[in-house]
């Protein structure tokens, strides 16, 4: 197990150079807080080549405001990072990204981290800690930064991260650089989601541990028209075309994570009418999407929960998406 | 990797500004995709996928058996990316194509003389062996067989479900299977319902028919092609050469669309199968220019010659129940029902007796 204290002895020594530089690390903190919603697994995981042309390991996560991830940072004096709880490593690694990429190398302070989100479902615990760490982090210090900027910390914290900055902004974004691979300069549609855990993998995936996807090439290929209808569902501001790309991207994950009783979740999720099923690529929720604007909407969404039952489960909330949270 | 996104930037060569096809809406429901030659896109994504395996390199030597517009996509490639390109063709091959190729720096290996058994077929792949042993690094692209083909049509997918989002039907003509059976597949992970309509014509063998001497040109084949998948398609359609030819006049009289006669082919289709089904979205894949039949299909006195201009388009085809019953000189419609060959014909596809093995693929 690391230690909680996180040692920035590396950056003191850096920053000792020069005595201005030196008034300036340490000054004005004050306490900070950030928060960060987690997402429910994705709309489409998938690769995709970038604008230089080179194919990325890719993913558009779908925001989920019912979890979330609160952290208040209380400078404390000495430069060192504390992080509560203790094993939440990675977050406490971001804090101290954070404050010396701001330039504060000799601060440091005390992370309290507070979430609802389970782990190993799929939901980007890990990456929702992170970003509220470092948006508290950055409160701190009366700065504000952009979910671009909290993606390259939050990818150096982590080595992958999912999209969780972004909020309700659509992005598909290269989780393993950090990188936004296209910026669909949008929010997300709104849809209604019916969300559940499959969960038969007892302890969850770990997200990072667990081996990429290797795709053959027809399947690289494949993700060319999802994307190209997300492009189309965004502007129409669709929920069925957005049901389609779930849909279409969680089959071709089935090869790499099954979800279990997929074959038969699509089943309801045809059998209702719902706009289309997604699921965690790497975790165990997962979702059956409905169009708010549909009148029959609540209808389905009682027919989806009798029948969902009857698979055994029996945990399911509802949440929004394309709203603040 | 060729951009979709971002295509009107200024084009690294003429291949990627016109390898995908203008969208046209044709009627209220009805969108075709106009190719200025729609084989660049499997030429160019089979000799990607080559390069990337580290088959082939400058001053590769690439060979191949066509005399249509494949050809012509692989010598503009090729002629780009310094391959060597070989072409063994027959005599059916048109001359202003030939020295078209030849400008390219392509050679054009034309067989003379029919082969004693086996025809010009025969002596086509018996010349093909030659070239090949005589190169013995050569790469060859083999469309009728290269699943590089059929998967090289995902950024045409793109590019349909970016302009037009969801599609309910997909209309064109079967040669190789690379168009319709790759675009359709892609299309289907995202529109499961998606009906396919592959058009065919009289005596081509891959849906079924008896071979004969083809007419209408740019689609059927005399040889099954291996990239056919059979089980993609919902609906075929047999399309004299007359009812194709003055379709592809219509197209050009109404539309102002001077395109091939595969092109005016699945137009035909597409045209009624739309105006029947007013609530579905219909795209039509009209492969290549008329630039190429200037002196025929765009030739009046040239149709009246072959009897094959008509007054009027027929207004719906016939309905057959199996692809034996179609008749030479009408167009004819079954449904196919997602079944393989084998499903329909009662028995795998085999070369008969009686087929004339003569070199007629495009």
């Amino acid at each position: 197990m690391e230690s909680q204290f996180i040692n920035n002895s590396r950056a003191c020594q850096q920053s000792l150079s020069s005595r201005r530089n030196f008034k300036n690390q340490t000054g004005s903190l004050k306490p900070g807080y950030g928060v960060a919603a987690a997402h429910h697994g994705e709309l489409l995981q998938g690769v995709f080549a970038g604008d230089d042309g080179r194919l990325k390991r890719v993913l558009v996560s779908i925001p989920c405001g019912i979890f979330k991830s609160e952290v208040r940072f209380t400078p404390n004096g000495r430069d060192v990072v504390e992080v509560e709880p203790k094993w939440k490593v990675k977050s406490a690694r971001a804090v101290e990204l954070t404050l010396s990429s701001l330039g504060k190398h000799k601060c440091g302070g005390k992370v309290q981290i507070h979430s609802n989100i389970p782990i190993g479902w799929g939901l980007g615990s890990s990456t929702s800690d992170v970003t509220a760490a470092i948006r508290a982090t950055a409160n701190a210090l009366n700065e504000r930064l952009s979910p671009y900027q909290i993606a390259t910390l939050a990818v150096r914290a982590e080595t992958a991260c999912d999209a969780t900055m972004f909020g309700q902004q659509v992005v598909l974004f290269a989780q393993r650089e950090g990188l936004v691979v296209e910026d669909f300069r949008s929010s997300l549609p709104t849809l209604e989601v019916l969300g559940f855990n499959t969960g038969s993998h007892a302890n969850g995936v770990d997200t990072i541990a667990f081996p990429p996807a290797r795709y053959s090439w027809w399947e690289i290929e494949a993700f060319r028209p999802m994307v190209g209808l997300l492009r189309r569902a965004v502007y129409l501001r669709s929920a069925q075309l957005l049901g389609q790309i779930a849909s279409a991207s969680a089959t071709i994950n089935q090869q790499y994570l099954p979800t279990p009783h997929f074959h038969d979740l699509k089943e309801i999720s045809m059998q209702v009418g719902a706009a289309g099923l997604q699921v965690a690529h790497t975790g165990t929720v997962a979702g059956l999407l409905f169009d708010p604007n549909d009148p029959s909407k609540d209808n389905r969404i009682e027919q989806a929960q009798t029948l969902l039952a009857t698979l055994g489960i029996k945990h399911m909330w509802m949440f929004q998406t394309g709203v603040n949270g | 990797m060729l951009m979709v996104k971002g295509i009107n930037k200024i084009a690294p060569t003429v291949v990627e500004s016109v390898v995908l096809p203008k969208l046209i809406r044709l009627n209220s429901n009805l969108y075709g995709a106009a190719f200025f030659l729609m084989k660049l896109l499997p030429a160019r994504f089979i000799l990607d996928r080559a390069r990337d395996a580290g088959l082939l390199h400058e001053g590769s030597v690439v060979i191949e058996t066509t005399s249509g517009t494949f050809g012509l996509a692989l010598a503009m490639l090729c002629k780009l990316r310094n391959y060597k390109l070989i072409l063994v063709s027959d005599p059916a091959i048109d001359p202003p194509l030939q020295r078209r190729l030849e400008d390219l720096g392509t050679t054009v290996d034309i067989v003379r003389e029919p082969s004693a058994t086996g025809g010009f077929q025969q002596a086509r792949l018996d010349r093909l062996a030659q070239v090949q042993a005589a190169h013995p690094e050569h790469f060859c692209p083999a469309q009728y067989s290269n699943p590089h083909n059929p998967g090289a049509y995902a950024p045409f997918a793109e590019l349909l479900t970016e302009a037009i989002g969801k599609i309910d039907c997909v209309v064109g003509t079967v040669g190789s299977g690379g168009s319709m059976c790759g675009t359709s597949l892609y299309l289907r992970l995202l529109f499961p319902h998606l009906r396919v309509i592959g058009v065919d014509t009289h005596g081509s063998v891959i849906f079924g028919q008896p071979d004969q001497k083809r007419m209408l040109r740019g689609l059927g084949n005399s040889l099954m092609p291996p990239n056919v998948d059979h089980s993609v398609f919902d609906e075929i359609h047999w399309v004299d050469a007359a009812a194709g030819f003055t379709a592809t006049r219509m197209l050009h009289q109404k539309h102002a669309l001077y395109m091939g006669p595969t092109s005016g082919t699945a137009y035909l289709v597409a045209q009624w199968w739309a105006k029947q089904n007013p609530d579905a979205t219909v795209v039509v894949v009209l492969p290549d220019e008329g630039y190429r039949y200037q002196d025929t299909v765009y030739n009046d006195a040239w149709l009246h010659e072959r009897n094959l201009w008509l007054d009027n388009l027929p207004e719906s085809p016939v309905r057959v129940d199996h692809p034996l019953e179609a008749r030479s000189d009408e167009w004819t419609c079954m449904d196919w029902n997602r079944h393989t060959y084998e499903q329909v014909m009662g028995a795998p596809f085999s070369v008969g007796k009686n087929d004339e093995p003569v070199a007629r693929i495009r």
